[in-house]
């Protein structure tokens, strides 16, 4: 595991995950850390994430300094007055957030969300050329 | 200086206790919540007015990729996907989603209209609805007296016991 893309630990759930707790709904609403997978390819790092059920207006994705945050959230898929008969799974948001290196290029970082996965982007940043220094004689 | 201090047995005991407390306090347990390592695909299924509705989460599967089928009050759904072939194993960093097909059957409760079963898929959620055959009303059974035991004449079974209840049980 190189350190170009490094799972963020903590912190991040603890305040803002209240946070949107807090913001009119009372109802506690689970939030879920979503399956993904990281490959190399030649754009550089990508990074797919499941996100059933979250749409794009739903989505947040942000870089901010070195970190890499998605939150999705997921609308009740059945009516209010839907009684459950028999459940597999829990209906709730997502989130999960990294920490990307000097490595990828965090201005060009792209995104798409369909059928509900997530796809991201991370681009190498162009490695600086090396530079020859002359030195002058004395 | 002994090194293990018998008289103190318990102490220690909990010292040990409060160690590895310690420690898991500091472990992040980030694979609890990652889902998956489950059924796929999961389903929920609810029931609303005079309809049951069945959800399953198929998050990255193509609409032209997904196949559902009723056949004898069962409802199969199969699908694949197979969107990561072109990545070669050594360049993943991580690998936690499922990929390839699948496939699932549920059975239908007896009062569906199977002929009425409808689906949507968007954002990686498929949903089907299926309506409910309009119960028919409760039809008496009239009991013919045998001719050895008359006095059973009229004696009358209601068959309108409420079946309405029942709940779809997906097979394990």
């Amino acid at each position: 595991m190189s350190d170009d893309l490094i799972e963020n630990s903590g912190e991040f759930e603890a305040s803002d995950a209240d946070e949107t707790q807090s913001s009119e709904e009372t109802e506690p609403r689970f939030v879920f850390t979503p399956p993904i997978d990281i490959f190399e390819s030649e754009e550089g790092l990508v990074l797919h994430a499941d996100l059933p059920g979250v749409s794009s207006e739903t989505l947040d994705l942000q870089v901010q300094d070195n970190k890499l945050t998605l939150f999705g959230r997921v609308n009740p898929p059945v009516p209010d007055n839907a009684e459950l008969r028999y459940q597999e799974y829990e209906v709730g948001d997502f989130l999960r957030s990294f920490i990307l290196s000097d490595e990828v290029d965090h201005e060009r970082i792209t995104a798409s969300l369909q059928n509900g996965v997530l796809k991201v982007t991370l681009p190498r940043a162009p490695r600086t050329a090396a530079r020859r220094i002359e030195v002058s004689p004395e | 200086m002994p090194v293990f201090r018998l008289h103190h047995n318990l102490g220690s005991l909990r010292d040990l206790e409060q160690e590895v407390d310690r420690l898991l306090r500091n472990v992040q347990l980030t694979v609890h919540g990652v889902r998956a390592r489950r059924k796929f695909p999961a389903i929920n299924v609810y029931e609303v007015d005079n309809e049951y509705l069945l959800t399953a989460e198929l998050p990255g599967t193509q609409l032209s990729d997904l196949e559902l089928t009723v056949a004898n009050g069962m409802l199969t759904l199969r699908g694949k996907r197979a969107d990561l072939d072109h990545v070669s194993e050594s360049s993943f960093r991580r690998s936690e989603r499922f990929h390839g097909g699948w496939e699932r059957s549920v059975p239908l409760p007896e009062r569906v209209i199977e002929d009425k079963l409808a689906a949507t898929f968007a954002n990686g959620v498929l949903k089907i609805r299926l309506p409910k055959a309009v119960q028919s009303p409760a039809r008496k059974i009239q009991i013919n007296a045998d001719q050895e035991n008359p006095d059973a004449t009229e004696s009358r079974i209601d068959s309108g016991s409420d079946v309405s209840s029942e709940v779809i049980r997906p097979n394990e």
